[in-house]
């Protein structure tokens, strides 16, 4: 359905199409008898600014009807023509009015939509004590911006797709041409276009028809709330994803690495980047293994403890009503609850939620003999090592749950299989055809200078060789003059 | 799933050869050969190399098993020699299975637990069975490091316990003894046979075939080493120690105040082994799958119902190791280096007989 030129007509099948209360019309007059009517959505629609640039400089208007010359009074910068109703009914639920004048040829889009946005934060997720504060926020044109301003170049695509039946949701597809591979940026949108949903809530909704194993309990996509990882990732030859509504950005291919890896690594000398890398991985293995391995030498092989340690766990567990493993989901349930209920408590009963929890129970729990104090111990450790991998989470907790009923069924042979498990399922998991535990499986060397190990920034010479950039080099260093093929 | 890398085949290759052979070989070999234990080892391991060098000769030509098999002796005999493979890798897979079963029981716990403890290990092995062989190469990217600080590890914590003297002298067994433990440990030397299957999922490289088989030597030796170490330590009671690898760190010194640290290692090397009694029923199922075409869900059926049976012979023969060991390493011994050796060896003459008449 395209327009007719007569206005009443015009206005009223936009008004068919778009048959609800808040879709309003605005009608007038030119000094030189010239009417005009704006069809808008009123609660997404400035209408101040509609006044001062769409409005005001048409009262008057005395030249011909013809939408190359309205349009060229008009002083809004954001405005363009149409004549196809569907696509003008889709710029009017965006929150952009149209213009209807009598015997035009075009309707004039113009873009005055009222922004409801944030400021831009640091993102509570994502803290460094060094280098950019900045977050993304709900607004994806605001969030390309952030982009924009850090990767000023030529190369830098930002293409826009809509995703959602219902929602119409901007998903901006970002990559630097040259560096990221193009199929890769081919697979992202065709994955894209082949999402038929309603309705977008947030990125989150796209993972999963970006993942190559949608029902997996890893995590198959990069996230990141920061603009400076982004576009780092970005720079090293990923494809990013910025979903209108959402802060958080999406990053593919995605590699395991990446979640040990902290924005911070790179503005701190390298020895203390590795520290902390190793530090993470080591506080992720204890807080996943440890209540497990726990139990497991309680109840099967009591070896493994030392003598003395031995003494004083048996002190400390002899009156527990409950046995080792019960004793120990007892209380890991108790620490997602505190977990889940802090999270979602308003702020200021979180203190007193704080001395109930953690004073109150976890003490009287102990002396009133419920559970044993080296319980209470130990998966508060595990609790705090989860959180030094905060983007791991949702896989982790699962696989500490998991652990701790194998170890108190099987034992430690429980655990060996389960990691095993773990171990196959990585190694074979591939995503936009980047092996997920890249640079350790398949060993890459030249990628291990940063990953659990971070070598100073003269040495990050080459972008991932995992990623497969046409272009591999990302440094050049005076004096050195080698590999020079696709600089 | 890209093919097996070089570096990754000579990984997979050092590690494979001590791993699987330090449960039970090691009491076994030193009551057919008292302290001439290691002649044997050291017997097996050299005709064992030169297998690994044999196919991976093969391996030049990037054709699988069942495709080099076809050129020689047309498809149904190449299919039925593959499915005898098969099924000789699965009769070959039960001796380590069975091992790593009473492993787990006498190891990983205090009391001896039922067969309900080693259960939970088929269907990993059935998961492990479904993926492709090549996916081995990814997987021992991080087995061979695991493998190798497992076996330092216990190394270190046991050599100081040994006297390496009570090896000598040697001979002292005489030839009886030296042949009689070299034919009875063949049943654990089948390394190469399984490696077969890997041919046409190798990235081949020049030089391949030596290197290979000096990572395999080298493996070996450590393999050596860490039985002259058992025998050092244990002596004429060695006979009696069934779990080689989990008993020797024992005497560390410092364990009485970290308690039992070597258990990492022993665990470590535990993880390794999961996969490699694996590995025969994975390339086993690869055999059939090479005959018959790779259907959907076949390697997934093939995987379930091989476990599944295996389930059922590890109920039957539950309290019955002894009566298997003896009759794998002591009456079918001679079954081994039929697949093992005359097999590739055959394959590559046929292979040199094409090449000059060619």
């Amino acid at each position: 359905m395209t327009i007719t030129g007569k206005l009443e007509k015009d206005v009223s099948t936009l008004k068919k199409l778009l048959s609800a209360e808040d879709i309003l019309t605005f009608d007038f007059t030119s000094d030189s008898g010239q009417a005009f009517t704006v069809v808008f959505a009123d609660p997404i629609t400035d209408k101040e600014l509609l006044g001062e640039q769409v409005v005001r400089p048409l009262l008057s208007y005395d030249g011909k009807p013809t939408a190359e010359e309205v349009g060229k009074k008009l002083t809004s910068p954001e405005r363009r023509e149409e004549k196809d109703f569907q696509k003008l009914s889709e710029e009017v639920l965006a929150g952009n009015p149209v213009l209807f004048f009598e015997g035009m040829d075009e309707a004039i889009i113009v873009g005055t939509k009222k922004v409801f946005v944030r400021a831009v934060a640091e993102p509570s997720t994502d803290v460094a004590v060094k280098g950019p504060r900045e977050g993304f926020i709900e607004d994806v044109k605001i969030n390309t911006s952030l982009v924009r301003r850090r990767l000023k170049s030529k190369d830098l695509k930002i293409e826009f797709l809509n995703v959602g039946k219902r929602s119409n949701t901007f998903v901006a597809v970002c990559y630097l041409d040259g560096i990221s591979v193009k199929k890769t940026v081919e697979e992202v949108k065709a994955r894209l276009s082949e999402i038929d949903i309603d309705y977008i809530a947030d990125s989150s909704y796209l993972t999963h028809f970006l993942a190559s194993r949608p029902y997996s309990l890893l995590k198959q996509i990069g996230t990141t709330e920061k603009p400076d990882i982004f576009c780092a990732k970005i720079a090293e030859g990923r494809v990013g994803l910025l979903v209108d509504g959402s802060p958080i950005a999406l990053t593919a291919p995605y590699l395991l690495v990446e979640d040990f890896q902290s924005s911070e690594d790179y503005f701190v000398p390298p020895y203390r980047a590795t520290f902390t890398r190793i530090l993470r991985i080591l506080s992720l293995f204890v807080a996943i293994y440890l209540p497990a391995f726990y139990i497991s030498a309680q109840l099967f092989k009591l070896q493994l403890f030392p003598v003395k340690l031995l003494l004083t766990i048996a002190g400390a567990i002899r009156d527990i009503p409950f046995s080792p493993s019960l004793e120990m989901l007892l209380v890991l349930f108790v620490l997602e609850v505190l977990n889940e209920a802090s999270i979602r408590m308003p702020k200021y009963v979180g203190m007193a939620l704080s001395v109930v929890g953690a004073l109150v129970l976890g003490e009287t729990a102990v002396s009133a003999g419920f559970v044993s104090t080296p319980a209470i111990i130990i998966i508060a450790f595990s609790g705090i090592g989860l959180y030094a991998v905060p983007n791991l989470i949702e896989v982790t907790s699962v696989l500490r749950l998991v652990m701790l009923l194998v170890a108190g069924s099987v034992g430690t042979y429980g655990i060996l299989l389960v990691t095993a498990f773990v171990l196959l399922y990585l190694v074979t998991t591939e995503n936009f055809g980047t092996p997920v535990l890249a640079p350790f499986s398949p060993l890459i060397r030249r990628d291990l200078r940063d990953s659990l190990i971070k070598y100073n920034l003269g040495s990050l010479d080459m972008r991932p060789k995992t990623l497969q950039s046409p272009n591999k080099r990302r440094l050049k260093q005076k004096g050195k003059q080698k590999e020079t093929q696709n600089d | 799933m890209t093919k097996i890398s070089s570096r990754q085949l000579y990984f997979f290759l050092a590690c494979i050869a001590p791993v699987g052979k330090l449960v039970i070989m090691p009491s076994r070999l030193a009551t057919y050969s008292g302290n001439d234990l290691l002649l044997p080892v050291l017997f097996n391991y050299l005709i064992e190399t030169g297998m690994v060098f044999v196919v991976l000769l093969l391996a030049k030509q990037g054709k699988s098993f069942f495709s080099l098999l076809k050129e020689h002796i047309g498809k149904v005999g190449a299919a039925i020699v593959v499915l005898l493979f098969s099924a000789f890798l699965f009769y070959a897979a039960f001796l380590p299975l069975f091992e790593q079963k009473v492993f787990v029981q006498g190891v990983f716990y205090d009391t001896i637990p039922s067969l309900v403890a080693f259960a939970p290990f088929f269907p990993l092995a059935a998961y492990l069975c479904s993926k492709p062989l090549s996916s081995y190469g990814r997987t021992w990217d991080i087995l061979g490091p695991v493998a190798i600080a497992g076996l330092a590890g216990i190394l270190v914590l046991s050599v100081s316990e040994a006297d390496f003297g009570a090896l000598l002298p040697v001979g002292a067994s005489g030839a009886k003894g030296i042949f009689g433990g070299t034919a009875h440990s063949l049943c654990w030397f089948f390394d190469s046979a399984f490696l077969l299957f890997l041919l046409g999922k190798i990235d081949y490289q020049k030089g391949m075939a030596w290197k290979g088989a000096l990572f395999y030597g080298l493996g070996g030796l450590a393999a050596i080493l860490y039985i002259a170490v058992f025998y050092g330590i244990f002596q004429e009671t060695s006979i009696n120690q069934l779990f080689a690898f989990a008993k020797t760190s024992k005497f560390f010194s410092g364990i009485t105040v970290l308690g039992r640290v070597d258990f990492l290692f022993i665990y470590a090397l535990a993880f390794v082994m999961i996969f490699y009694c694996t590995l025969p029923l994975q390339a086993g199922i690869d055999g059939i799958l090479q005959v018959f075409g790779k259907k959907k869900y076949l390697p997934t059926i093939l995987a379930v119902a091989l476990n599944g049976i295996l389930v059922l012979l590890m109920v039957f023969f539950d309290y019955r190791f002894g009566q298997i060991m003896h009759f794998v390493s002591e009456k079918v011994f001679w079954l081994f280096p039929v697949f093992t050796v005359l097999a590739p060896l055959l394959l590559l003459l046929l292979r040199r007989r094409k090449d000059e008449s060619a």
